[in-house]
């Protein structure tokens, strides 16, 4: 069968997020400066400014043993594969590693880096806010970034004007608007692209040259117009929770006993990346920079409105339920993960008053494929109605 | 001879009336939350305000009642609050699931009572949680939550010290529009220097196991200060800490200890479990071995010199300096206030691997340790627990060093039998190295 263009596409992306060293190796092969960040609170549009392209630090799910004697076994396996990542020097050709203050468990796979991988003289460490919703947090985010941009003048030895950071925002938003407009894809009762599809491009975007990104993205949502809607699969679920760069989990979603399709992903290497867009043609730069970056899907870590102690993410999650019209919700997080487990205790009843069915699945280094498929098929029961063996 | 703390009993009833007024209070304002927040901007609101913390209060209700924390911990898991989450936590959940609390004077009370506001610190992804989920279950209590974005010096960067006061000036107008109370500068900055001379009290107690004999060992460490961390804003608690300095002073000028067999000396970072668990604390006082200077017990709720020309120092501050800084306005008193917080140790360690070793590095060597215990706790994410990891590397050449598993209060999670030959191993290791060095 003849590969639609779509396709050709997706597997480019695919390819990407499957061989990430070696994509980024070449674009340091055409002479780019490349800066790892482990969170996505790191504001990229600044790196980008400067000439560095961002590259996300990801996973590598290989079954490992050395990081337990650097970092606590209790820490989640997203941060310990991390520190794997710098302690095998698999990331050594980057120019820097960069975070921004987020969970603790992010933050020591960081500190693992600078401490035993060789990075302690290349590395920066972004004050940011642990709650987003204070009002003083945009003052602080706005001097810390001053901080960060000067740290990062000083090291490619040139000054960054307003105007490179206006075009590193103007091409992030660009990039934001684009992966919003794939996912409003899903929407529909029968897509022209699946969710694992989907999320593949997303995670891809995060290890790219946003402008390459863009053009990709353009041509993908260009040929997905003109392509017919698969025909509509069965369950629809949504998937919210914590970092998940195993994107065969999504693929086990939609390859079950059971005909599901994923329709949307809450979480950081997912939607939580790109839902936002930083304000144009402001003044000051690195002021947009925080308001854009305060305006996004809260991170559980970071989610505590003062004076109600109200969680906003629960309000983005509503508004994607009545958007993407999920049957169920599959709760997925980092076995170890702190905060997420403490959001789950709390949006489940919210759920259970809108009648939707959910699951709880904890990601490890690999996927316990029978097991997840099990749970996530009991799931499919539950919303269908179907009664197992009858 | 053993020597007994005359001051003990002043303490132990400080800390039960506290828990009392929170409990049986007819009026004023009950206050809930962490800590480890500055607790003075409360006291503003009156001379009536009854506080309730949630740490002390879960270490002093595990001490207490342990198969009451039981059942609260496993009240919170079956409630929906999972098994990796911290263990502190879930007995104070617990309880509130269970609608019924334990206080340390041996009182349980049915019917838990509801706080009228939750005044928290972020200390780490969960502590903010805890709160926000009391606060769900008992039909959305209002709560503040500052963001204390504490490691390293952070004390001295006034980026973050202007962040943390600003939290705390917006806090203050929250406070005074969800009582509907008038705020009183006065009585808010006479807590705010009550707050910081207790702090700095302690401090200064601490510094006194720099002697040998030490004169206080972890148990009392461990007993000794939750008083300031329920409430160190009143007078009352300035006058008992002045006068526990006053006593162990004069234990060191006598040379007397309340363990006074002290063949080895430990420094210890952890959460103090060997309170918890007496089986651990035999092996080492069989020994002769005594935990002389912890992070936990003197950074918790204690502040010192810290970092000094880019070294860190456990050197206390002068009390005397307490009196003299100039709290003449609100906003001074926060800002003092915000610098003392942020500049625990703790606080400090939690987010700066740096800072964590320099602490360490500098305990061993102004308490003159001969070996050094880490306990991460398992539960706990601010309890360094990577850290500790890291440090057995680096301290491991350099002293016997020993780490194992512990959890703050849930005892499902300590491996006794292996922790116990670990600290038997571990006076060994103290020994041999003890005679190495005598030989030398």
């Amino acid at each position: 069968m003849m590969n639609k263009g779509s396709d050709t596409i997706i597997e480019r992306f695919r390819s990407i997020t499957e061989n990430t060293h070696e994509y980024a190796k070449s674009l340091q092969g055409k002479g780019q400066l490349l800066a790892g960040y482990m969170c996505t609170h790191v504001p990229e549009e600044i790196l980008y400014a400067a000439g560095i392209i961002p590259v996300r630090i990801l996973s590598s799910h290989v079954l490992q043993a050395m990081t337990r004697s650097y970092m606590h076994e209790t820490y989640c396996s997203f941060s310990h594969d991390c520190a794997y990542q710098g302690l095998q020097h698999n990331y050594d050709y980057l120019d820097l590693i960069v975070t921004s203050s987020s969970c603790i468990h992010m933050g020591e796979a960081f500190n693992v880096w600078v401490r035993f991988a060789g990075f302690q003289q290349k590395s920066f460490l972004i004050p940011y806010p642990h709650i987003i919703e204070t009002k003083p947090a945009r003052g602080f985010m706005v001097e810390s970034f001053g901080e960060f941009k000067q740290f990062i003048e000083k090291f490619v030895k040139k000054s960054i004007t307003d105007d490179d950071i206006e075009g590193a925002i103007k091409v992030y938003n660009h990039t934001r608007k684009l992966l919003k407009r794939l996912w409003e894809f899903l929407r529909r009762d029968n897509p022209p692209i699946t969710g694992p599809e989907v999320a593949t491009a997303t995670l891809a975007s995060q290890v790219m040259d946003k402008q390459e990104c863009n053009q990709m993205l353009e041509q993908l949502i260009q040929r997905l117009e003109a392509e017919p809607g698969k025909a509509p699969s069965g369950v629809r679920l949504m998937v919210t929770g914590g970092a998940c760069d195993d994107l065969g989990i999504f693929g086990l979603i939609e390859h079950l006993n059971y005909s599901a399709s994923l329709v949307f992903i809450d979480s950081c290497t997912a939607a939580r990346y790109f839902w936002f867009e930083v304000p144009e043609d402001r003044s000051d730069k690195l002021e947009a920079i925080a308001e854009g970056y305060i305006g996004r899907i809260p991170c559980p870590a970071k989610d505590n409105v003062p004076g109600t102690g109200e969680k906003k993410r629960f309000r983005f999650i509503q508004q994607f339920i009545e958007d993407f019209k999920p049957d169920g919700v599959v709760f997925l997080y980092q076995r170890f993960c702190s905060p997420q487990p403490m959001d789950v205790v709390a949006l489940k009843p919210i759920l259970d008053k809108l009648g939707i069915p959910s699951t709880e699945l904890e990601l490890d280094t690999t996927v316990p494929i029978t097991q997840f498929g099990t749970q996530l098929e009991a799931l499919v029961e539950i919303i269908t109605r179907v009664v197992p063996y009858e | 001879m053993p020597y007994s703390l005359t001051t003990w009993n002043e303490f132990k009833n400080y800390q039960s009336t506290c828990y009392r007024n929170y409990l049986y209070a007819s009026e004023g304002l009950r206050c809930m939350g962490s800590t480890w927040s500055v607790l003075a901007p409360l006291k503003g609101l009156g001379e009536d305000v009854h506080i309730i913390g949630g740490e002390p209060h879960a270490a002093s209700t595990a001490g207490t009642f342990p198969e009451e924390s039981r059942e609260d911990i496993s009240a919170a898991e079956r409630a929906g609050l999972g098994f990796h989450s911290c263990s502190y936590l879930k007995l104070f959940v617990g309880e509130v699931v269970r609608d019924k609390i334990a206080i340390p004077d041996g009182t349980i009370k049915e019917g838990y009572p509801k706080p009228d506001l939750i005044w928290t610190t972020h200390l780490c992804s969960q502590h903010s949680k805890w709160y926000q989920e009391v606060s769900r279950r008992m039909g959305g209590i209002p709560m503040y939550a500052i963001d204390m974005i504490g490691g390293g010096n952070a004390e001295k960067d006034p980026k973050i010290v202007k962040y943390v006061c600003d939290q705390i000036e917006e806090g203050i107008r929250w406070l005074e529009r969800v009582t509907g109370r008038e705020y009183s500068d006065e009585l808010f900055i006479k807590a705010a220097r009550n707050e910081i001379k207790v702090l700095v009290l302690w401090g200064n107690i601490c510094a006194l196991n720099r002697h040998a004999p030490a004169p206080l060992d972890e148990r009392r460490l461990i007993a000794l200060f939750p008083p300031a961390m329920v409430d160190r804003t009143t007078d009352q608690t300035v006058r008992i800490y002045e006068a526990l300095f006053k006593e162990v002073k004069h234990m060191v000028e006598t040379g007397q200890s309340v363990a006074p067999d002290q063949r080895y000396r430990i420094v210890y970072f952890g959460i103090a479990h060997t309170y918890g668990h007496p089986e651990m604390a035999r092996i080492l006082r069989d020994a002769g071995a005594e935990i002389v200077a912890s992070v936990y017990t003197f950074g918790t709720a204690g502040n010192f010199r810290g970092i000094v020309n880019g070294k860190w120092s456990w050197d206390p501050l002068d009390p005397a300096w307490v009196d003299e800084l100039d709290l003449s306005t609100r906003r001074n008193a926060i800002t003092e206030l915000a610098k003392i917080v942020l500049g625990w140790p703790t606080w400090q360690g939690v987010r700066s691997y740096w800072a964590l070793e320099q602490m360490a590095r500098a305990m061993i060597t102004e308490y003159k340790a001969d070996g050094l215990l880490l306990a991460p706790s398992r539960s706990c994410e601010t309890d360094f627990r990577n850290g500790y990891v890291g440090m057995q590397r680096i301290f491991k050449s350099e002293i016997p060093t020993i780490e194992y598993d512990s959890d703050q209060v849930d005892v499902r999670k300590m491996d006794l039998p292996g922790a116990q030959r670990k600290t038997e191993l571990f006076v060994r290791l103290m020994e041999a190295h003890k005679k190495r060095v005598h030989d030398k």
